[in-house]
């Protein structure tokens, strides 16, 4: 009966297991998963373990030194947890090789995991340095965080068995990123560059010399005080004073709006055409719009129309000034463009008419005090040359034309160099004597005019230069006149010359050429000159920049050929009208002095202008 | 990443190379004018631990170098297996740290000084044996030449110091007259390398035992800078 039993329960076990498969197996293989020694002096070793098997199953861990052959089992299971084997003092052994292996036992089997060796030495892993104290510090007002500690009590490093080094890693409280420094073997740090008011965790952990690292040390919580931030005053008062120059400059761009406009975008120009109204034009009465545009003054119906028309005295050339004055002409046509301000109030002058083309070279007038000179001396040498052969007042073709022409051949350039300067003033002299004029105005307008004619105008910067507070009123007191004159002369021709010399003077922008405009001709053939000045009343030693050229207006012709020239003031501080006579023929002229404006007085009828240059040439012997 | 690691080491050992320029041993007994500086004992027994420091250093990276470049994964774990005993295994140094810092002064120098004196020779053959392998890299090469110069010069100053702290006259250099390894007949490849594997080894551990041993002795000094 019992064995039947025993039968049925051995079957049934048999059964039972069939029935659940096979379950039960020897262990899996356990594996070491690591050996740390926190102190190198002792060490613990884990494990993992294996399938089980189904069944109940032992681990144990055994060991074998390097030297020894005798294997040993593990002396504590329980110190170091589940699974694990502590070593203690007695039993670890520095710089030996120990040979661990894990053995896992269940009711079918044995499973033996692979084995390792170790060396305590190098397996040391530490406790994470304990006693963290953060405090915070001031230095000269700037605040930073001092981070002390102390090695984990384990680790003997007073007596030099274990070398510690150290870090700490410090963040923000609400950042994610730490910021790690490496303390070394110290056990204090400081941490400068602090946020004002922030929160800060400090974490410090430590690794031997060989070994790992250990793991953090909880974090230590610290507050930084708010601190007077000196770097933000600093940048309130530079975006204050920004500010500042930001309105100061908007203001003065505010208050030059208008002229930085102009500057930027210059104004185009447009067509002004005087009387021309664009509202008219809007209109679209194009009737009205051109009538506007007529000039109710224009033509001029002043019956004596003679007024409009220049006159000009023709002065006789011999061939050879001819030539040179073709020659000049050449050189001067292309000056003729350039030389704005040849245009003068004489209307229907013609290009070969301009003195400017005879007189001025191409740079002469904008060239230094040189040309001048050179100038001054060719236009001595002129008259020298001319002494003989000077142009006459052709009176009789054009004269009742009322057409003059005057040609300023002295005043060509022609290439003959005089290199006695003297002998020049000789004869500029006796020019002078006769054609000086009377300059009743201020004299220090005089002295200064031989300054800035210093080209071919010697003649008629004489003249203007003339003789202060002498006696204005010589119409035709010739032997006064040239008494006077040649009292004036002489100071005109130290004066003049002066004039070669023009160091010092100024006026790089006078004419060289005067004229004397034609203001009538009268009944005995005679041209009445009128110098035109510009240049009475100019300031001392800084003659005005003439428009045009000085002209001599013509008063009159008288009975012995002589050309009454008036000079003409038209500003208003000068009134130096001389009116000078120039002979038609070869007779000296006189000055004559009128105190009346010529302009007002319409008493030739035609505005004649004579080069006064011409007019020195006329009294030649 | 594991050059990168030995270029920093590299990059680290070279300024230390000025500080072994300067002899340790000055003949001051000898008379006339000592030409060297002489150098106090507290400074003497640092520079001579970082000598074993650098040592230790050097050697742990020539081992790995050489373990990854001719030791088979499955061997690499198992340790003094072909039999190889350390050469140094008679020198008698305890192993557990209670019986260590019992030891005395006195011996603890001489131990370490016994140490250095018996890796001078075999570290010189370790050079000559390492050119027989194919593709050993330079640095390897380099490192052991080095290491073998630097254990004669920390082995000066191992005398040096004992003649200071001991007042004891020393010999350099007396050659253990075990320990040489000689060539069997022709052995396998694998056996060449277990067994230069085995000697890189153990020389290592025994750097760090000497390393040890120094900072112990130094930490047993009473002056401010002993160790906290």
């Amino acid at each position: 009966m019992r064995k039947v039993l025993e039968v049925i329960l051995l079957l049934l076990l048999l059964v039972f297991t069939h029935a659940k498969g096979t379950r039960y197996s020897p262990p899996g293989k356990p594996a070491l998963t690591r050996c740390r020694s926190p102190e190198k002096e002792t060490f613990t070793c884990w494990w993992e373990p294996g399938s089980d098997g189904g069944l109940p199953t032992t681990y144990a861990l055994y060991y074998r030194k390097e030297s020894s052959d005798t294997v040993n089992e593990c002396p504590d299971y329980r110190t170091a947890g589940e699974n694990s084997c502590f070593f203690n003092k007695n039993d670890t052994s520095i710089w030996v090789n120990y040979n661990i292996t894990v053995v896992a036992t269940n009711a079918l089997g044995r499973t033996f995991s692979d084995p390792v060796d170790i060396d305590v030495v190098y397996i040391v892993k530490p406790n994470p340095p304990e006693q963290v104290a953060v405090t915070v510090m001031e230095d000269k007002g700037w605040p930073f965080i001092r981070v002390s500690w102390e090695p984990p009590h384990k680790a003997d490093t007073r007596s030099g068995w274990i070398t510690l080094m150290y870090e700490i890693r410090v963040k923000l409280e609400e950042e994610n990123d730490w910021e790690t420094h490496l303390a070394g073997q110290q056990k204090m740090f400081n941490i400068f560059s602090l946020r004002s008011g922030g929160t800060y965790l400090v974490q410090v952990r430590c690794k031997p010399d060989h070994g790992f690292w250990s793991e953090w040390s909880s974090s230590s919580y610290v507050k930084v005080p708010d601190y007077f931030h000196r770097e933000k005053s600093v940048w309130i008062l530079i975006t204050v004073f920004c500010a500042f120059i930001f309105l100061i400059v908007t203001w003065l761009l505010h208050m030059n709006s208008r002229s930085l406009k102009h500057f930027i975008l210059p104004p185009v120009p447009g067509p002004k055409i005087k009387g021309f109204d664009k509202q008219l034009l809007k209109n679209g009465k194009s009737e009205e719009v051109f009538s506007a545009l007529v000039v109710s003054d224009f033509p001029p119906k002043s019956s004596n129309y003679e007024d409009l028309l220049v006159e000009y005295l023709e002065v006789y050339i011999p061939e050879e000034q001819e030539l040179m004055l073709e020659k000049s002409m050449d050189l001067d046509v292309s000056c003729l463009k350039s030389e704005g301000s040849t245009s003068d109030s004489d209307s229907g002058r013609g290009s070969c008419d301009s003195h400017t083309l005879l007189m001025h070279k191409c740079d002469g007038v904008k060239e230094g005090r040189e040309r001048q000179a050179e100038e001054a001396r060719r236009h001595q040498k002129d008259w020298k040359e001319e002494a003989s052969t000077y142009s006459n007042v052709d009176s009789s073709p054009d004269m009742s034309s009322g057409r003059v022409k005057t040609w300023p051949s002295v005043f060509s350039p022609l290439p003959r160099y005089s290199s006695n300067q003297q002998g020049s003033l000789e004869t500029a002299k006796q020019h002078y004597l006769s054609d000086s004029l009377f300059r009743p105005s201020s004299t220090s307008s005089c002295h200064t005019q031989p300054g800035h004619g210093a080209t071919e105008a010697l003649g008629p910067s004489y003249w203007e230069c003339g003789l202060s507070n002498k006696q204005p009123h010589l119409l035709h007191p010739q032997g006064q006149a040239q008494r006077q004159l040649q009292a004036h002369s002489d100071d005109n021709i130290s004066s003049i010359g002066r004039k070669p010399t023009p160091a010092g003077l100024p006026s790089p922008a006078l004419r060289s050429t005067e004229y004397v405009e034609v203001q009538r001709v009268n009944e005995e053939d005679m041209v009445l000159l009128q110098p035109v000045s510009g240049r009475c009343g100019d300031v001392e030693g800084y003659p005005q920049v003439p428009h045009g050229e000085d002209y001599s207006k013509v008063k009159g012709v008288d009975g012995d050929n002589m050309l009454l020239l008036q000079r003409e003031v038209r500003e208003e501080t000068g009134n130096c009208d001389t009116p000078s006579t120039v002979a038609t023929t070869q007779k000296p002229t006189t000055c004559i002095h009128s105190a009346m404006p010529v302009q007002g007085e319409a008493v030739l009828g035609v505005n004649g202008y004579v080069d006064t240059a011409t007019v020195f040439t006329l009294p030649t012997y | 990443m594991r050059a990168i690691k030995q270029g920093q080491w590299a990059v680290l050992l070279w300024p230390y190379l000025l500080i072994t320029s300067i002899p340790l041993d000055c003949r001051d007994e000898q008379g006339g004018l000592s030409r060297c500086p002489s150098i106090s004992q507290e400074k003497l027994l640092d520079r001579v631990i970082q000598h074993a420091e650098l040592i230790y250093r050097v050697s742990e990276e020539s081992c790995s170098l050489f373990e990854e470049m001719f030791i088979p994964f499955p061997l690499q774990l198992q340790r003094n297996q072909a039999g190889y005993p350390c050469i140094t295994k008679a020198l008698p140094i305890p192993s557990s740290k209670s019986e260590i810092q019992q030891i005395s002064d006195k011996w603890l120098l001489h131990s370490v000084l016994m140490l250095v004196q018996s890796w001078i020779e075999p570290l010189v053959y370790l050079q000559t044996t390492m050119n027989r392998y194919d593709g050993v890299p330079d640095m390897l090469l380099n490192k052991t030449k080095w290491v073998s110069e630097k254990l004669m010069s920390l082995e000066q100053g191992v005398v040096v110091l004992i003649k200071k702290m001991l007042d004891e006259g020393m010999m350099t250099t007396t050659y253990n007259e075990q320990g040489l390894f000689q060539d069997d007949g022709q052995p396998e490849m694998l056996e060449y390398v277990m067994r230069d594997y085995t000697l890189l080894s153990c020389f290592k551990k025994d750097a760090h035992k000497m390393e040890i041993l120094l900072k112990l002795l130094k930490c047993r000094q009473n002056d401010i800078h002993s160790c906290a």
